[in-house]
């Protein structure tokens, strides 16, 4: 709230400023003109109206009441030296006609914007408008002249005090929708995290859409292609449920369950994995126990690292199948990953392999878990995962 | 004041995309209807002399069509735009401004040599007055180079006309220029401060939404990020589903695919690291190019709701009250350790705020007023601006 006020007074400030320099500066002008003010009085009047541009200034910096009144004292003082000073009693000449006009419409009226925030200011605003009509109407009387510099005054002051009130409306009115905007703001983000967090928690989805990608990286090469545009179909699908807000529940393959149990069960998943590395050439056994009950976090690392590991035999070995066993003790479901490939020497594990330590290993720890690898060039690999019941 | 604000980019922020799309709609409007209240007294003020010099002795007939003319402009700009956007059409300002041009004219004509018998240009000056009405609807720019031209054009004129030796209704001329000239430029001061302020104060509550984010999160545009990759990769797998994309892929599909299966690997491990004031400070045009956070551990996530909207509060008003060249570092922890009798259900770790270019006195009150919500601070003037020590002491997570 103190915030809005403040904003409004800044603004209302800066018309003051504004307004108030344009008119000083233009009072100068009409001073310079040749012949129109006579030297003495002419030099206190400069002076005067410096005096005023400064007052202006620095109530459009501070705002302070002391500068308001400095800015119309110093306008009024200037007012009645010329009108009083220069030829007493004669027709004010169009110069000094012209210098009064934009020093009482502008360079004082401008104060008026700032006064119309606070019943107080109100009064103080009638007050000083009342001051400078009288000494506006006491110069005219006393010197004949128009009134059509009465008429600018009125409107000068009248223009810019509606100005200020206007703005002293606008701002409060803008800022609380705005208010209004963060709060509709707050609760997009929110809605936001949630999906993000929806969407990172997809994770075994998003592990068989990466596996697929994967694939394509490399052009889909080796790949029965009939298998593979089966399995984008599949993710494009699942994909597409979780863009619309779905948990897709696939009937193909139970390893893409995203509905938040708390227990899934190992064996129909791990079916669903045995047909995913079917279609892309890859035959894999699987012995021991089908029927093992799992907290999902586990199942899900469990089933990426059994996927990766299948992945790697499928890209490193050579060749076409896989033999998987599963045995489980009190604690532990354990899974032993064989193929008869080419096998690998385990000192030279380069930064190609540096993706095993991440995806499988790293994610196996994560749920409590751990991996070992076994290997020596022509005979074959051995994969163990572990993870805790 | 120089730097000025460019309108935010928020990937996918449907809020702030609508409010960016229509940002007269956001109170523009309303402030453009009391630049017109104010414009139209000055009309007032100006068709009160038209009809006074007429009194006084026949004007001519070029100013009369003038004030015509300017009184169907001013009812076409105002009646045909406002019913049709909150900015006006091109084609009507062009309109306008043409319209406006042939008003000076005709209203120079007829008064042209006439200063010495008191009759002065008043529908020419009037078209400041409507200018100013228009401040709000068009760019700023575009309004200033109008009331320019209209002060040079009155200006050329009042040099070039033949006064003899009378130089004195020179000044009523300089009044008729400054008549036309300061209204569109007070208009458009206080259009442009609205402006800015409305920028700022959006930027603002649309980072503080941050504030009830959770110790880490993800940010609004990762998650972006994360559905546009997923629709991308949907896309790609169903064209090679459906057969559009045909096997094996080309070298360049392939590509495709393999840096979205990086950039989605990177976001799907990246997970939740960044703290609230991370994003505040990233998510924010205004706060992007000057804040400098320094949190490695993530502190800034264990400060209540209450200490985060006043660090937030701080660092924007340091940074929004000094434009310019200012630059905001902070810096969180390490964590004190504690010693002594003490209750460690506390954690305590020092913010430092450091300032380039904010001097201390001009700091506004309501900053130290945030910073003492944060935590007991020392401030210090280092080589000429501002550096604030603040304690900061937090509920210790381990034992929530």
């Amino acid at each position: 709230m103190q915030r809005i006020f403040k904003e409004r007074d800044r603004m209302l400030r800066r018309i003051s400023q504004t307004a108030g320099l344009a008119g000083s500066a233009t009072t100068l002008l009409c001073l310079l003109v040749p012949g129109a003010v006579g030297g003495d009085i002419l030099v206190s009047c400069v002076l005067l109206v410096l005096a005023m541009a400064g007052g202006q200034y620095l109530l459009g910096q501070t705002g302070a009441l002391r500068w308001i009144l400095c800015t119309v004292l110093t306008g009024l003082a200037t007012i009645l030296m010329l009108g009083f000073g220069s030829h007493p009693g004669q027709t004010l000449n169009s110069g000094e006609e012209s210098a009064i006009s934009i020093i009482a419409a502008t360079a004082m009226g401008s104060v008026a914007a700032v006064l119309v925030i606070s019943r107080k200011r109100v009064i103080l605003l009638i007050a000083l408008f009342a001051a400078t009509i009288a000494g506006v109407l006491a110069v005219i009387v006393f010197a004949p002249s128009s009134p059509l510099t009465l008429y600018l005054t009125a409107t000068g002051w009248l223009g810019t005090a509606l100005l200020g009130w206007w703005v002293g409306q606008s701002v409060p009115r803008v800022l609380h929708r705005i208010a209004a905007i963060g709060r509709a703001h707050r609760a997009e983000r929110h809605a936001s995290e949630l999906e993000a967090q929806r969407r990172q928690d997809a994770r075994l989805l998003h592990d068989t859409v990466l596996a697929t990608l994967t694939l394509l990286a490399h052009s889909g090469v080796g790949v029965n292609p009939e298998a593979l545009r089966q399995q984008a179909g599949d993710d494009a699908k699942l994909l597409r449920q979780l863009r619309l807000g779905g948990l897709p529940t696939p009937r193909r393959s139970g390893v893409y369950t995203l509905e938040p149990a708390t227990e899934s069960s190992l064996g129909n998943t791990l079916e669903s994995v045995r047909q995913r590395f079917g279609r892309m050439g890859l035959e894999v056994d699987w012995h021991g126990s089908g029927q093992v009950l799992l907290p999902s976090n586990v199942l899900d690392s469990f089933l990426l690292a059994l996927g990766e590991c299948l992945e790697n035999v499928r890209r490193h070995s050579g060749v076409k199948r896989a033999d998987v066993t599963i045995t489980d003790d009190e604690n532990t479901v354990r899974a032993m990953v064989t193929d008869a490939g080419v096998g690998f020497d385990l000192g030279k594990i380069g930064n190609e392999r540096l993706g095993f330590a991440e995806s499988v290993v790293a994610r196996l720890r994560d749920v409590g878990g751990n991996a070992r690898l076994f290997s020596s060039p022509g005979s074959g690999t051995t994969v163990v995962l572990e993870v805790p019941k | 004041m120089s730097r000025r604000l460019h309108p935010l980019r928020r990937p996918g922020n449907h809020t702030v995309d609508t409010v960016l799309a229509d940002q007269n709609g956001l109170g523009g409007r309303h402030l453009g209807l009391g630049l017109s209240l104010s414009a139209a007294c000055l009309v007032l003020y100006l068709f009160g002399r038209f009809l006074w010099e007429w009194f006084v002795q026949p004007v001519p007939w070029q100013s009369v069509s003038a004030w015509l003319l300017l009184v169907v402009l001013g009812v076409l700009a105002h009646t045909t735009s406002r019913s049709l956007a909150t900015t006006m059409p091109t084609w009507l300002f062009s309109a306008v401004l043409a319209g406006s041009g042939l008003v000076v004219v005709l209203d120079l004509i007829g008064c042209w040599g006439l200063a010495s018998q008191g009759i002065y240009p008043t529908a020419a000056p009037a078209v400041g007055a409507l200018l100013m009405s228009l401040v709000t609807r068009r760019p700023s720019r575009q309004i200033l180079i109008a009331a320019g031209a209209l002060g040079a054009a009155l200006s050329v004129a009042i040099i070039a006309e033949d006064r003899g030796d009378n130089l004195l209704t020179l000044a009523p001329g300089i009044l008729t220029i400054a008549l036309s000239v300061i209204p569109p430029g007070v208009g458009v001061a206080v259009a442009r401060a609205f402006r800015r302020m409305v920028t700022r104060e959006l930027d603002l509550v649309l980072v503080q939404s941050t504030v009830s984010q959770p110790r880490f999160a993800v940010g609004m545009l990762a998650s972006e990020e994360l559905a546009r990759l997923d629709l991308d990769a949907e896309t790609l797998l169903d064209d090679v589903a459906q057969g559009r994309t045909p096997l094996p892929l080309s070298a360049q599909t392939a590509n495709t695919a393999a840096s979205l299966a990086t950039q989605l690997r990177l976001h799907l491990i990246e997970g939740q690291t960044e703290t609230w004031l991370h994003h505040a400070v990233t998510e924010s045009a205004f706060l992007g190019p000057a804040v400098t956070l320094i949190d490695s551990t993530g502190l800034a996530g264990l400060l209540s709701p209450i200490q985060r909207d006043a660090l937030l509060l701080t660092i924007w008003l340091l940074v929004g009250n000094t434009a310019g060249a200012t630059t905001v570092k902070v810096t969180l922890g390490p964590i004190t350790p504690l010693h002594g009798v003490t209750t460690y259900q506390k954690v305590r770790f020092p913010i430092r705020v450091t300032t380039t270019g904010v001097r201390r006195r001009r700091v506004d009150p309501e900053t130290w007023q945030a910073i003492r919500m944060v935590g007991p601070h020392v401030d210090s003037n280092p080589e000429g601006s501002l550096r604030v020590d603040i304690e900061c002491s937090v509920d210790n997570p381990a034992d929530a």
